[in-house]
């Protein structure tokens, strides 16, 4: 694994040659060795059509290009890393979410559409997420940003899991996402419990949830 | 002091406080015995005895700043507490941490020094924006996240830079490779694909350590005891944009409450 958790805040990528990382821009903290930042104008992996889409997604986050050989430190804005591994699944995450991730892995965009029609796009609106959502798929690691520290809670067939949306931060495996109501005449009058949307995960994979039900 | 989970919260009073040690990941008790600190303004957050904080400039601290503070730019944010009792210092939820300095020199972003003892002198960096302590003793100092100390040669984000100690060079990097060639001419001409934010670094060889922290970056303010603006909150905020309250209305409306018509059936 490319990433190694220095603490809580920081993380040290081993960059070798014939390697990439790719990094959200600005997100370098330190580096020994000899290792170049190149600002990818694509926003990330693939020709110009992936390019495109990202733009038309609006998933194009300003990211760069680690190369070289040596050791980086990234971190961004005080935020909480967490590394994910993934060993060939998929993993749905907020482009601006991401502070850094392989180079070898595929880097997709999804539309929420596609997963629950429209209450995928309703649920989309309600997170933050959009109408799109990045999607990065294969073996190696992730470094996703949180607000708060990030907990793991595994979603099993029997076990859906419920997620505050605005606490969602990403999720990975095979999992099934829907938007839950709990909408009553409580929350017509204004004295609703502030939970009235929740996110159902049901499948197998983990989702990964921040303390805290900040945006980043 | 050990927390076990579940065991509540750890109360502290003025006998189990720490002396000169941490409380916690970011709060440091200093302990004073007639003795004084240099402070940098507004960290201290609780104190118990009877302890003067004293701005500096005053006639009587002449000769302790002559001998170690010599950073007038810096005059204005700094007092000295003396006296006797504990004090508690910590900065924005930082972690807080003590360093003993013996006949050494550390150079740290200013704004990142909470506190230091008179044993040691203050001096600008030549560095913009660091001061420098020499000498014997203790200072406190906050960082974004636990500091990480790593060995030059290496190349820092100004941002990311606490401070270092012993490092005779600390000097400017830029990358801009990129820039080079006939793709990058296209780019530094018509500024498409934007620059990586990484080109400016400081950079450190030789001998001695340099401290990280993740970021400079400060966590956004939130007002403290502010009840938040939603519904069914009392007192979220006050009136809503739109409907300016009236001014002779003394009592704030609470949400909920029925506009005007109460006081018009008289309610």
């Amino acid at each position: 694994m490319p990433f190694r958790e220095i603490n809580s805040k920081m993380i040290e990528a081993t960059v070798m040659p014939g390697q990439r990382v790719f990094s959200q821009r600005g997100a370098m903290l330190a580096y020994k060795g000899e290792v170049s930042f190149t600002p990818n104008i694509q926003g990330g992996q693939g020709g110009i059509m992936s390019m495109i889409g990202r733009r038309v997604a609006n998933e194009a986050t300003p990211l760069m290009t680690v190369e070289g050989s040596g050791t980086v430190l990234f971190g961004h804005g005080g935020h909480h890393i967490q590394v994910i591994s993934l060993a060939g699944d998929t993993l749905c995450v907020e482009a601006d979410r991401l502070l850094a991730f392989d180079g070898t892995l595929q880097q997709g965009t999804m539309f929420m559409g596609s997963q629950g029609g429209v209450m995928g796009m309703v649920r989309g609106q309600v997170t933050g997420q959009g109408l799109f959502t990045t999607t990065l798929k294969g073996h190696g690691a992730v470094a996703v940003m949180a607000h708060g520290g990030v907990i793991e809670v595994p979603i099993t067939p029997q076990r859906p899991v419920h997620v505050d949306p605005q606490a969602y931060v990403a999720h990975h495996g095979d999992v099934r996402n829907k938007l839950s109501t709990a909408l009553g005449w409580r929350d017509m009058v204004g004295r609703g419990s502030g939970e009235a949307f929740q996110l159902e995960l049901s499948g197998s994979g983990a989702v990964y949830v921040q303390a805290s039900e900040e945006k980043l | 002091m050990t927390t076990y989970p579940g065991a509540g919260p750890v109360v502290h009073d003025p006998m189990t406080l720490p002396s000169d040690d941490n409380v916690n990941n970011y709060t440091f008790c200093v302990e004073l015995k007639g003795s004084q600190w240099f402070l940098q303004k507004g960290k201290m957050i609780a104190y118990y005895g009877s302890i003067d904080f004293n701005g500096i400039g005053h006639g009587r601290l002449d000769r302790l700043v002559r001998t170690s503070f010599h950073s007038p730019l810096h005059a204005s944010d700094w007092v000295v507490a003396e006296g006797s009792g504990k004090m508690l210092l910590a900065d924005r939820a930082f972690d807080v941490n003590s360093y003993d300095l013996e006949e050494g020199n550390l150079t740290i972003r200013s704004g990142n020094l909470l506190a230091f003892q008179p044993s040691l002198a203050l001096k600008q960096s030549i560095v913009p924006g660091f001061l420098t302590l020499i000498g014997t003793g203790k200072f406190v100092a906050a960082s974004n996240g636990p500091v990480v100390f790593m060995e030059p040669p290496i190349r820092v984000d100004p941002q990311a830079l606490v401070g270092w100690a012993d490092c005779p060079s600390p000097c400017h990097h830029y990358d801009h490779g990129y820039m080079t060639g006939l793709m990058g001419g296209l780019r530094a001409m018509t500024g498409v694909g934007g620059a990586s934010g990484e080109e400016h670094q400081f950079e450190f060889v030789g001998a001695g350590t340099v401290l990280l922290q993740s970021s400079e970056t400060l966590m956004a303010e939130q007002a403290t005891g502010a009840v938040p603006h939603e519904p069914g909150v009392p007192g979220g905020g006050g009136t809503p944009a739109g409907h300016p309250q009236q001014p002779g209305a003394a009592v704030p409306r609470l949400p909920g409450q029925l506009g005007d018509l109460q006081r018009r059936f008289g309610l």
